[in-house]
């Protein structure tokens, strides 16, 4: 148990020392990098690491008689995750998120202190000390809350309702609801029952399962699967409009979308916010294939009303592209991504 | 002896004459159940006269035999009002209505559950404790009861003031059952007042079970009155039984059984229950504060236990049920599926999940405080920091907004619509995941607490309790696995992956609490239960779990009503009034959180008014005094 306990003390003090670091600006926040398609999970399992390394820090300064009271452990445990989260996550976290964090991680910061009375009392004791004032520090510190906390809430209070001239917070809708139908070139299409021509298998058939089976595998490191390269000129069907798909995308849409389709393109920066990023889990992988089509024929201007503020400059694709060109954009970017287009069997 | 016997005689006509009461507007209604039948008959005599349409979800073909859906136009005859936004009017007459009619529906089926506990419990000052808790249940119940019979009248009276139109056309689809609906009304009071008025009557050997069958019948009657109503709402999101004008085609079957109708059953059946369980837990916790005695402060937080205990057994099972309602309407239309999940409303959702996560994270502290009344429960309380870790990151998982609210400037620093890092934790994937986490940890909370003043003796407990580690950390890596897991594979199998994950968290639920009760089978007492020796605090969980879900019905209830957008109903009536719109999210959380603060004040006046008429409980029906050896109520053995 004492050696698991030193273990984690040493983690501890190490990503202690890495985190001060980072806040003060001595160690970059890519030291330690986040790995592309680990990120998620690394974070959590850091801040795990933090967590069995704080363990182990106060079990080692108890065993040497210097225990932290539990009142500056709950305090300091609260300051770190805030810290974390703007000094160690990249690239910047919006201010709401941080602010849901931090109000989540004081909760839990609360449930873990006041858990049972021994623990609720220790963390109690110094704002109890504070406020019986036994001693002369504690009476001075209590007049020095006693006029410190009404000038910190007027001044709060000014601040919130003082008229501001920062851009105003914005609730975009990534993913405005389609409508049941839309018309295309002349022809109406039933986005919940259309499907993509040219998703088909050797013998000409729609074939989903098909086309998946083709696409680049999502293992990490995104190896093309065998003898699925929609550049060799002997391959037909599916792969074929794959590589005529390719053809149209570096044409038309390359140059914001960017070459990785990661919405990083030559132009992207013209533009706030950025186009669309299709390897990111949450944009094509969530969506069926007709409701690519649906946005990428309308473009920007034909978002619903009920998308707003769709922020959208996406040019009307169906004044520039035929039906198939666009069907064949789609089957390209979801090969591209190594993602399957959401269906409901 | 003969005494008995006609009491017996009379009790079973009694129960046959509630059974016939409940079976006689079925009967009554027969012949308007059967109009497709006549349809059909008038069909074979005479093709050419009638006009068919076909049925926009079943896609049958049927004999027109109801008008067209009104097409409104903003004015006085459609839409009259008062100088005040109607919607606003309805919103809050349907909401106070709702709140109610789940709070009588649920509690009910908890007295019912209680009852039958003291009933075949052996030990008789606990059948008695039972007993009186289910009296006490029924007692603040009765009162509400009423309240709800006014507010449904309020709503209907709300109905034809503001929206003739709409009501016409709604009760004219419904006409055959519309009565049925009333008489259900009847049969479900006149149960209720037997019930209640009867208790003590029949209180003893075979009469008890006569009661008891009572509270079966009340409950079946009541769970059919919340089947109709649901109906109205299935019909208005998911339209069916009609043709594209909304005529009705004669089979009221298809009207009620819409695409999303058994899916709104079971999440509000459950949800009523979570609902009601919270309110009495409440009111256990309000009494309790209030307490001047330790023996009432004994009875009030066995009682808060028991009615916490049972909400959350419902709360358990209420997210994987609504889950299977969101797939079902992504199924009928998947425009409203995104509306819900992934456009316009989206946002509400992040904040139906932090409501969920207060449930989960005030059920844990619960259990943890309750700890404190154990003696030998300490063992326990150097992991429960780990305990809140779990909690925190499922919680933390689960509320990351996928469409983040930020300045333009934030949105070009982050580099993109989604943030790399935390984007992730925005899908569907990584949120089954954190609230699997959320409710395995609360399962692992419990048998904490059902083990906390007792250690095992059987033979293979160092096993057992190895196993029942391993089994844990075995489930946390599975969910969190399923959870990755997911990024990498198609949606539709992905979506799939929730029944491994849903599985492994009940497995958690049924197996450990099976084994956790084999293992402290005559295991050793470290001491009683010391009932009424639990911190204050405890009893503000109580109150914010109740608080939370009152607040989470008003949220959920609003986004169902506003998927269907400018329709009154889906893609067949369309609302035409000044205000079909999407309110912000802003109005409609002030206006959740009036309703809410209605309903926890106007709910306070019902608990006086029970008060005024408090019964004194039968000798030994309260808890012994704290620290003698109680009698241990079920779930904590």
């Amino acid at each position: 148990m004492k050696a698991l306990m030193s273990v984690g003390a040493l983690v501890g003090a190490i990503a202690l020392l890495l985190l001060v670091g980072m806040i003060l600006d001595v160690v970059p926040s890519n030291t330690v990098r986040l790995v592309e398609g680990y990120m998620p999970i690394q974070m959590l399992l850091e801040v795990a690491c933090f967590v069995v390394g704080f363990a182990g820090l106060s079990y080692m300064l108890s065993a040497m008689g210097m225990a932290v009271p539990r009142f500056w452990q709950g305090i300091g445990f609260w300051a770190f995750v805030l810290l974390y989260l703007k000094f160690r996550v990249y690239p910047p976290i919006p201010f709401s998120v941080r602010a849901m964090y931090g109000t989540v991680s004081l909760v839990a910061v609360f449930m873990w202190v006041s858990a049972n009375e021994d623990d609720w009392k220790k963390f109690k004791q110094p704002i109890m000390n504070v406020l019986d004032a036994q001693s002369g520090a504690n009476k001075m510190l209590r007049y020095v809350y006693l006029v410190l906390i009404p000038i910190l809430v007027g001044f709060a209070s000014f601040d919130a309702m003082k008229p501001k001239s920062e851009e105003p917070v914005e609730l975009r809708t990534v993913h405005p609801a389609p409508p049941a139908s839309t018309k295309v070139a002349g022809k109406t299409y039933t986005l919940q029952t259309s499907q993509n021509p040219y998703r088909v298998n050797p013998e000409g058939k729609f074939d989903q399962e098909y086309s998946n089976k083709l696409i680049v595998e999502q293992g990490m490191g995104r190896l093309m699967a065998p003898n699925a390269n929609p550049w060799d000129e002997k391959n037909q069907g599916y792969l074929k409009y794959v590589r005529e798909g390719g053809e149209i995308f570096f044409q038309n849409c390359h140059f914001c979308h960017g070459d990785n389709l990661n919405g990083r393109g030559l132009h992207a920066f013209a533009f706030n916010p950025i186009p669309a990023n299709f390897t990111d889990p949450g944009t094509i992988a969530q969506l069926q294939e007709t409701f690519i089509f649906w946005r990428v024929a309308k473009g920007g201007i034909g978002l619903p009303n009920e998308g707003f503020p769709w922020a959208s400059v996406m040019p009307p694709w169906e004044q520039h592209l035929t039906v198939d060109e666009i069907w064949k954009v789609i089957l390209f970017e979801y090969w591209h991504t190594g993602y399957y287009p959401r269906t409901w069997d | 002896m003969g005494l008995v016997t006609r009491k017996k005689v009379f009790s079973i006509m009694a129960l046959c004459a509630m059974v016939g009461l409940l079976l006689f507007p079925v009967v009554v209604s027969l012949p308007s159940l059967a109009i497709g039948a006549d349809a059909a008959d008038a069909e074979k005599k005479d093709e050419a006269k009638v006009e068919k349409g076909r049925d926009v979800y079943y896609k049958t073909e049927g004999i027109v035999v109801g008008a067209p859906a009104p097409k409104t136009v903003d004015g006085p005859k459609d839409y009259p009002r008062y100088n005040f936004e109607s919607r606003v009017l309805l919103w809050f007459a349907n909401q106070q209505h709702l709140y109610y009619g789940s709070f009588v529906l649920a509690v009910p089926i908890f007295c019912m559950v209680v009852e039958f506990m003291g009933v075949v419990t052996k030990d008789k000052a606990l059948a008695k404790r039972y007993d009186q808790l289910a009296y006490d249940f029924i007692k603040i119940s009765l009162t509400a009861y009423s309240l709800t019979a006014v507010l449904g009248g309020i709503l209907i009276f709300t109905f034809l003031t503001l929206y003739p139109a709409f009501f016409g056309y709604l009760s004219s689809i419904f006409r055959p059952v519309m009565h049925i609906y009333a008489l259900m009304f009847v049969a479900e009071s006149g149960t209720l007042y037997i019930y209640y008025y009867g208790w003590d009557k029949m209180r003893e050997g075979f009469l008890k079970w006569i009661h008891l069958s009572m509270s079966v019948i009340l409950n079946v009657i009541g769970t059919l009155l919340m089947f109709l109503a649901n109906s109205w709402i299935g019909f208005m999101m998911s339209p069916a039984g009609v043709d594209e004008q909304g005529r009705f085609l004669g089979n009221i079957w298809h009207v009620l059984h819409t695409a999303l109708w058994n899916p709104l059953n079971l999440h509000r059946i459950l949800g009523n229950m979570a609902f009601g369980g919270g309110v009495v837990a409440a009111y256990a916790a309000y009494k309790f504060l209030a307490s001047k005695t330790d023996e009432d402060r004994a009875h009030y937080d066995w009682m808060g236990y028991i009615a916490m205990a049972l909400g959350v057994a419902f709360l358990i099972p209420l997210p994987f049920a609504g889950y299977w309602l969101m797939r079902e309407v992504y199924a009928y239309r998947q425009q409203m599926g995104i509306t819900l999940m992934g456009g316009l409303l989206a946002w509400l959702f992040i904040i139906q999940a932090t409501m969920i996560g207060i449930l989960f994270l005030s059920t844990n502290y619960y259990l943890w405080q309750a700890m404190g009344r154990m003696r030998g429960a300490e063992k326990y309380q150097r992991y429960i920091k780990y305990l809140v870790f779990l909690l925190a990151c499922g919680y933390l998982v689960f509320i990351t907004p996928h469409t983040m609210v930020m300045t333009p400037a934030e949105l070009k620093a982050m580099g993109g619509q989604q943030h790399p890092v935390l984007g992730n934790y925005g899908v569907m994937s990584a949120k089954n995941g954190g609230i699997n986490v959320i409710i395995t940890t609360t399962v692992l909370s419990f048998v904490w607490y059902m083990r906390g003043n007792k250690v095992s003796t059987v033979s293979w407990s160092k096993f057992g309790n190895i196993f029942m580690g391993c089994f844990f950390f075995f489930a946390y890596v599975n969910i969190i696995g399923l959870a990755i897991y997911g990024y990498y594979i198609p949606a539709n199998v992905r979506v799939g992956l929730s029944v491994p994950q849903v599985a492994t968290t009940l497995s958690c639920l049924f197996f450990m609490f099976a084994l956790n009760s084999v293992m402290m089978k005559g295991a050793k007492q470290m001491g009683p239960i010391e009932w009424g020796k639990i911190s204050a605090r405890s009893q503000y969980a109580l109150i914010m779990l109740a608080t939370a879900f009152t607040w989470m019905m008003g949220l959920m209830g609003y986004i169902r009503s506003s998927v269907r957008l400018f329709w009154h109903v889906n893609e067949i009536m369309r609302d035409n009034s000044p205000w079909a719109y999407t309110h912000t999210v802003g109005f409609a959380a002030n206006m959740i959180s009036f309703n809410v603060l209605f309903f926890w004040i106007s709910i306070l006046f019902v608990f006086w008014l029970g008060s005024l008429a408090a019964k004194k409980a039968p000798a030994g029906a309260k808890a012994d005094v704290p620290g003698s050896a109680a009698p241990q109520p079920a779930g904590s053995h």
